[in-house]
């Protein structure tokens, strides 16, 4: 126990609490959560999301707390000691949080671009920019809209489907290498100046959230959209692909399964009490995706009423010019009316309109449900441009964005140093911040991968394929390990030993029954979900068309999906063979030195 | 009496021809929409003949401006089809023969050369005074030699690798003290072995859990 003696420490509790809290408080929650709110009916949602954050997220949590506290090691290590044979579980968390540090980091290029470009005059995505010969707008983004095109185009320069590779976006790579020098600082000094740059990534985001619920809910039409969010449609609760939703973004939310979470618990002083920080930051994780929700909704109100107007305003000025009628005879108001009052008083004019006259629909801009970066980084900044003063918003929006997304990517780089430092024949070569700077590099020459034209076709394979399955396989592993291999009994003793209490039946039932059995239930969804699923596919921007257009990956793509899930995933059942070999190595090499010494 | 009669059939007639001359779909001519309200809002001016004269005197304003050589004046730009939009169409005759018509191209070319004043002659911009198929020309991109962004990002990243930087001198710098045997800074004397280790490698001694503070149950 020698080693553990040296071992750094937060400076205090609140430190732990609040890099757990900025871990689990990312980017989901601000644009997955609300989408599931939308998309499972309001308020309604909120009963499956609690009632998941109650039987599976909170024990999972406290059994990973307890884990890395009891065991003052990285995953790796942690696992290794609890079971011998499963030291993979550690290895395949490691190999998941590595996947995770390469992409995710890209999304904060992206914060760090658009933050960058808020400072000029005009917001670039606001108007689309002119072609070569100055007649109107480029054609693409006649086609698209100006933010969608300032995201696929001037940012990404994205090519039209995966196998089109093309060049680096020097910009996105300036962006990224500035991102990881970023994260090297915070990391450089190990805990130490992790442990302060946590108040600020944990605290700020909440600020920034709170002026934009103020702004938001003072914009004009916001109510609109809380309305919307906040009608529960109780028809939804039936549905499994609800309940499925609601444990699977409890799940994420909290970050279980990286390996991050016992990598912050190592750091605490064997005594600290984490019953209770596992529960406040499991309902601050909560409360904070209901609260974003709120903030997206009234931002999404502002922005549907914005458009629904402007529809109804050409159709005014459409109305206006066909039939040359004074320009204060229609107001927006009566544009319904007089439309059915033009078509019987002048049928053939009003036939000759055609296509042109476009049915405006306040439900229909609501319903218009966006998740993930289209979310953030093209419906958000939409919004934010028909604001007053909307290069403040935007500027306030990015670096909340940022600051989410750089604690998350905290935890993840933890997550890979943590179990890489323990290790003894590494930290006998290299001091941390060698080891921290070379897992940065490698990272960033990785992620520049990311930043080619066909990159963001790689990052959402990433995004969808790179954790999500492979985390629900090492969790189940996990609890099973802990409660049925390692022993309920032991492990109740060993939190008695750190906390002072036995565990009460509340951990004891869910870690053992409930949760098992949610995870189990959960993992055989997803099989028969990617099974039924067909050939996978994703959005490929076709520039002809101003849109995206689903496509099928190819082969070769296939293929490295399923290397994705299998690296992590074997690692488990190749390091429990590697160890059941060299046991059983050693034992015939002991008996046979035992013959040889008592024939000798 | 023949030169009366066909004096009275000019009279009648001249009038006539011009409204053949201008019509709605005219070949040579263009449709002019004029938005008031959306422009001006509670300071607009009411449209009414003078105000289609003063047009006239604008367009041929233009028109001289742009042929130079000839003179046009106010009888030479024709109106008709007034709605109550406002909008007209309106022909432009020859000043040399006012029963040709000028080509649609020419009028073109002067009105665009001329937009601006025109625009401004009535207050109003190239959206609420529309001349329909001549397009405005836009404004030319603003291209600067550094982009924006680009020297915030300098900036920023300038900032952060002088953080870096000065953590690791500062770290050096304390390393170099305490190999030179002095007690790092801001170390309390009580616990010596754990705080303030960088590296989790091990120092000397091992930790003896009885000599801790007693402290089970560290508050949150």
């Amino acid at each position: 126990m020698g080693k553990d003696a040296a071992r750094a420490e937060w400076d205090n509790p609140m430190q732990f609490v609040l890099a757990c809290v900025s871990y689990a408080v990312g980017l989901g929650n601000v644009w997955r959560f609300p989408y599931l709110c939308q998309m499972h009916g309001g308020g309604g949602f909120l009963i499956p999301y609690m009632l998941m954050l109650v039987l599976l997220g909170v024990p999972l949590f406290y059994m990973e707390l307890a884990i890395g506290q009891k065991m003052r090691l990285g995953s790796i290590g942690a696992w290794r000691a609890i079971s011998p044979y499963l030291g993979g579980v550690g290895m395949a968390s490691v190999v998941t949080s590595m996947y995770l540090c390469l992409y995710y980091n890209v999304i904060n290029a992206w914060s760090f671009w658009y933050l960058f470009h808020s400072f000029q005059s005009v917001l670039p995505w606001a108007e689309c920019p002119v072609n070569s010969n100055l007649t109107g707008p480029v054609e693409e983004c006649e086609r698209a809209t100006p933010t969608q095109y300032f995201f696929y185009r001037e940012t990404l320069d994205i090519s039209g489907s995966i196998e089109e590779n093309g060049g680096i976006h020097m910009g996105q790579a300036l962006c990224l290498l500035l991102a990881w020098i970023i994260v090297y600082l915070f990391i450089v000094k190990g805990v130490k100046s992790t442990g302060k740059v946590v108040y600020f990534t944990a605290t700020f985001p909440y600020l920034v959230l709170i002026i934009y619920l103020i702004r938001g809910v003072t914009l004009h039409g916001a109510i609109n959209g809380v309305k919307y969010m906040f009608t529960p449609k109780m028809e939804q609760l039936a549905k499994p692909t609800t309940w499925i939703n609601a444990a699977t973004q409890i799940f994420f939310s909290l970050g279980l399964g990286f390996g991050s979470l016992i990598a912050f618990a190592s750091y605490n002083q064997y005594n600290n009490n984490f019953e209770k920080q596992a529960i406040v930051v499991s309902m601050v994780n909560s409360s904070t995706s209901i609260f974003a929700s709120i903030v997206t909704f009234s931002i999404y109100g502002f922005k549907a009423t914005f458009n629904y107007e402007s529809c109804l305003e050409r159709v005014r000025l459409l109305l206006l010019n066909t039939f040359d009628l004074a320009e204060d005879t229609i107001s927006l108001e009566n544009v319904n009316h007089w439309i059915a009052e033009l078509n019987r008083t002048h049928p053939e004019q009003f036939a000759s309109l055609g296509g042109r006259l476009e049915t405006c629909d306040l439900e229909a801009e609501l319903d218009t449900a966006v998740e993930g970066t289209g979310l953030a980084f093209i419906v958000y900044s939409e919004a934010i441009k028909n604001m007053p003063v909307s290069q403040l918003w935007s500027v306030l929006y990015f670096i909340m964005l940022l600051l989410l997304g750089m604690g998350s990517m905290l935890g993840n780089v933890i997550a890979v140093i943590t179990p890489l430092s323990d290790l003894k024949f590494i930290s006998h070569y290299m001091s941390t911040k060698t080891l921290n700077g070379l897992v940065c590099l490698f990272c960033l020459l990785l992620g520049l991968g990311f930043t080619t034209r066909s990159g963001n076709y790689w990052f959402t394979m990433f995004n969808d394929y790179g954790a999500t399955f492979s985390l629900l396989f090492i969790v189940l592993i996990e609890v099973i390990t802990v409660c049925y291999i390692y022993g309920i009994k032991r492990f109740e003793k060993d939190v008695e030993d750190m906390l002072g209490h036995r565990l009460n039946w509340y951990w004891k039932i869910m870690l053992a029954g409930v949760s098992p059995i949610l995870l189990i239930a959960l993992f055989i969804f997803y099989i028969v979900n990617y099974i039924q699923g067909g050939t996978p596919t994703y959005q490929a921007w076709n520039k002809e068309l101003g849109k995206s257009v689903v496509t099928e990956y190819p082969p070769y793509a296939q293929a490295f999906i399923g290397l994705l899930l299998a690296s992590s995933v074997c690692c488990i059942p190749l390091t429990a063979l590697y160890t059941y070999c060299k046991k059983r190595n050693l034992a015939s090499g002991k008996r046979e030195r035992t013959v040889s010494t008592v024939s000798a | 009496m023949l030169v009366w009669i066909l004096f009275l059939l000019c009279q009648v007639g001249a009038p006539a021809l011009a409204q053949d001359l201008c019509q709605r779909d005219a070949p040579n001519g263009y449709k002019v929409r004029i938005s008031l309200k959306t422009a001006l809002g509670e300071d607009a001016y009411e449209w009414n003949q003078s105000e289609m004269f003063f047009f006239q005197a604008t367009m041929a304003f233009a028109m001289r401006r742009h042929f130079q050589m000839e003179t046009y004046n106010v009888d030479n730009i024709i109106l008709c089809v007034q709605t109550s939009r406002v909008s007209f169409w309106f022909v432009v005759t020859s000043p040399d023969n006012t029963t040709m018509l000028i080509p649609k191209a020419d009028v073109e070319k002067a009105v665009r050369m001329s937009r601006h004043r025109i625009n401004n002659a009535f207050l109003l911009s190239d959206r609420t005074l529309e001349f329909l198929g001549i397009y405005p020309t836009l404004a030319a991109p603003v291209n600067p030699d550094t982009p924006p962004w680009l020297i915030v990002f300098g900036v920023v990243i300038g900032a952060v690798c002088a953080g870096i930087i000065a953590l690791l001198v500062s770290s050096l710098l304390q390393k170099r003290r305490k190999e030179k045997g002095m007690t790092e800074d801001g170390q309390d004397e009580e616990d010596m072995q754990v705080k303030g280790v960088e590296n989790g490698i091990n120092l000397d001694g091992t930790y003896n859990r009885g000599f801790t503070d007693d402290d089970r149950f560290t508050k949150l």
